[in-house]
């Protein structure tokens, strides 16, 4: 109950204070089931306050005859006995056999005390009262449990019926005495009754107070569902806006480029030194600006779901010597030499080649932006059903916890990389996004001052499945996939 | 002299290309749109065509169409221009009848090398995959 607890931190007298005494007589086998939990509780409570109440009785029958028979002392420890029960609880885990024994011990009790004190005018006929209610709550109230209970009474009854049809009742007390014990007697057992009765009604509180909170609960979860949704809704907007955007930024860029580029071409021509240092910074910006809008308009597309595969047939050979192509000037830059190493040039393959091109061209241009004066490596293989391009570079590395968010947008190494080497930031996101709309992946390796590798793995023939995507890849994995792959 | 029509409806990418073609030799006339493109084709008989596919009204594959539809003007081969190197672009251009495709923005030693192979016959029209 320690939600009880939590609910009302407050309530400075609740049964919720005693129930760690309570679960110390529980056994672990018990406290699974919540039910029987709290049937425990009510056991265990009755079974350590009743007997004070029952000895008020007999210490009251002890002070009016000093030198008393067997008959009180077989009472006395008829009601003492009930303390051993949380014992035996504990003890032996018994709690049906243990809660029918104390019915039937509580229902003798009573019945031994009419008996010999006073029959059917005693004192101890209120405490009857407490028979079906303790032991309702004790075993439950299904019918089993209500023919149990109704038969123990009948037939404890019927013993008691036999002993006085055989002699009528004994008397140890004249009846004339026994008068003061009924209003203690019936005090006692109203006490009792109360006190369980007390218990009960909390817990039904408490309990209807957990549902309300379940209900709090269940309307907080449908609001973050509705949270949730809205904010894929926003989302999607973003990304939508984005991709408009980025439209719209290409138009006036694309005039910059060109117009600067005619310009380029004219101071050229006319040898003005001066001007083409300028306009090829102009130009340079231009394009970088270009690629930056270009990676954004690629990326709000992948996130808002709306970029297509559109597999072709083409050579390995063809796709290296493209990229090639593309990247060689900007990898020779830096003092670089580029070496490709490719074995299955005839070999086809069916995907989307523009996206495979921008995802290699990417990996390749990094490569070449990251290394001075060292080795870029590329190499074309054919291993099973997948091709592997990987470019291996001797440039700066990539310490193990910027490995980590590599492929996140705007993840490269750090913010000074980045304008050094005049990064976007996107490409690696954005082509690892794309190798995965292409069920492939890139893995990554590298070590600080050694290089780096990256191994760009797609199917050789690309095939439409919707449900089977690759398992997002952490750079641990991966570096330690490629490792394997290495070795 | 060769002459290229050049159908494009951003005025800026219209003057720019059409100032970079004149310089390399060719004659260019402009077409603002799809229809007008079609007509033109038709009136100027250029040797060439530069169809920006993605025009405002009637776009670049559908003026292409009715191009390739009029025996007047079928044989001119046409060179489409699209924003994106997208196979799905390369599909719908080969359908309608274009004989090369190139993204934009133009890289014009790129371009021209698709427009001197389209005019002399030099690099095989696309054919359907």
């Amino acid at each position: 109950m320690d939600r009880a607890n939590a609910i009302h931190p407050t309530r400075s007298l609740s049964p919720a204070m005693i129930y760690p005494m309570l679960d110390w007589f529980i056994p672990a086998r018990l406290k699974e089931n919540n039910e029987l939990k709290q049937r425990a509780r009510m056991f265990l409570i009755s079974h350590l306050i009743g007997p004070f109440l029952g000895h008020t009785i007999t210490v009251y029958l002890f002070i009016l005859d000093p030198m008393p028979d067997y008959a009180l002392w077989v009472l006395a420890s008829q009601i003492t006995v009930f303390w051993a029960f949380p014992f035996l609880l504990k003890w032996t885990g018994w709690y049906n056999a243990l809660a029918i024994l104390s019915v039937q011990n509580l229902i003798l009790a009573i019945l031994w005390g009419c008996y010999h004190y006073g029959g059917l005018s005693s004192p101890f006929l209120p405490w009857l009262l407490t028979v079906p209610l303790l032991a309702f709550f004790y075993l439950g109230s299904g019918a089993r449990q209500r023919f149990l209970v109704l038969s123990l009474i009948a037939l404890n009854f019927a013993g008691f019926y036999a002993a006085y049809a055989e002699s009528s009742f004994p008397e140890h007390i004249p009846l004339s005495s026994l008068s003061g014990i009924g209003i203690i007697s019936t005090l006692a057992a109203a006490v009792y009754v109360s006190i369980m009765a007390l218990y009960y009604g909390n817990i039904v509180a408490s309990q209807s107070e957990l549902e309300r909170e379940v209900r709090r609960h269940l309307a907080t979860a449908r609001q973050l569902q509705e949270a949730k949704a809205e904010a894929e809704r926003a989302n999607k907007a973003k990304s939508e806006f984005l991709a408009n955007m980025s439209h719209e930024l290409r138009t006036p860029l694309n005039a910059v480029i060109g117009y600067s580029e005619m310009l380029l071409e004219d101071a050229q021509a006319d040898g003005r030194e001066e001007q083409t240092a300028d306009l090829k910074r102009i130009h340079g910006a231009g394009k970088h600006l270009l690629t930056l809008v270009s990676d954004v308009l690629d990326l709000s597309k992948l996130e808002a779901g709306k970029m297509e595969v559109y597999p072709e047939r083409f050579s390995l050979g063809q796709i290296i010597d493209e990229a090639v192509a593309k990247t060689k000037d900007g990898i020779a830059a830096n003092g670089n030499k580029l070496v490709v190493d490719c074995s299955d040039r005839d070999a086809v393959i069916e995907t989307d080649m523009a996206k495979l091109r921008q995802a290699i061209h990417n990996v390749l241009d990094n490569a070449g932006k990251f290394t001075r004066n060292g080795t870029v490596t590329l190499i074309g293989r054919v291993k099973g059903e997948k091709l592997e391009l990987t470019v291996r570079d001797t440039g700066l590395g990539i310490s193990k916890e910027n490995l980590s968010n590599l492929f996140q947008n705007f993840g490269e190494s750090e913010g000074a990389t980045s304008s050094k080497y005049g990064g976007t930031g996107l490409g690696l996101a954005l082509s690892q996004k794309l190798c995965r709309l292409m069920n492939g992946e890139i893995l990554v390796a590298s070590e600080v001052g050694v290089g780096s590798s990256f191994t760009i793995r797609v199917p050789l023939l690309y095939r439409k499945a919707k449900e089977s995507e690759p398992a997002p890849l952490t750079a641990e994995n991966a570096s330690t996939s490629l490792a394997g792959a290495a070795a | 002299m060769t002459k290229i029509l050049l159908v494009e409806d951003n005025e800026m990418n219209r003057d720019m290309l059409g100032r970079r073609l004149t310089r390399h030799g060719f004659t260019v006339c402009f077409a603002v749109d799809g229809p007008s493109g079609v007509r033109m084709a038709n009136d100027e008989a250029p040797d060439l065509i530069l169809m920006d596919v993605a025009l405002g009204y009637m776009d670049g594959w559908e003026a292409t169409r009715l191009i390739k539809a009029n025996p007047a003007t079928r044989r001119i081969p046409i060179i489409a221009l699209t924003a994106h190197a997208l196979a799905s672009d390369r599909d719908t251009s080969v359908k309608v009848g274009c004989a090369d495709f190139d993204t934009k923005p133009v890289d014009l030693p790129r371009l021209l090398g698709k427009i001197r192979g389209c005019l002399d016959g030099s690099i095989p029209r696309m054919s359907a995959v």
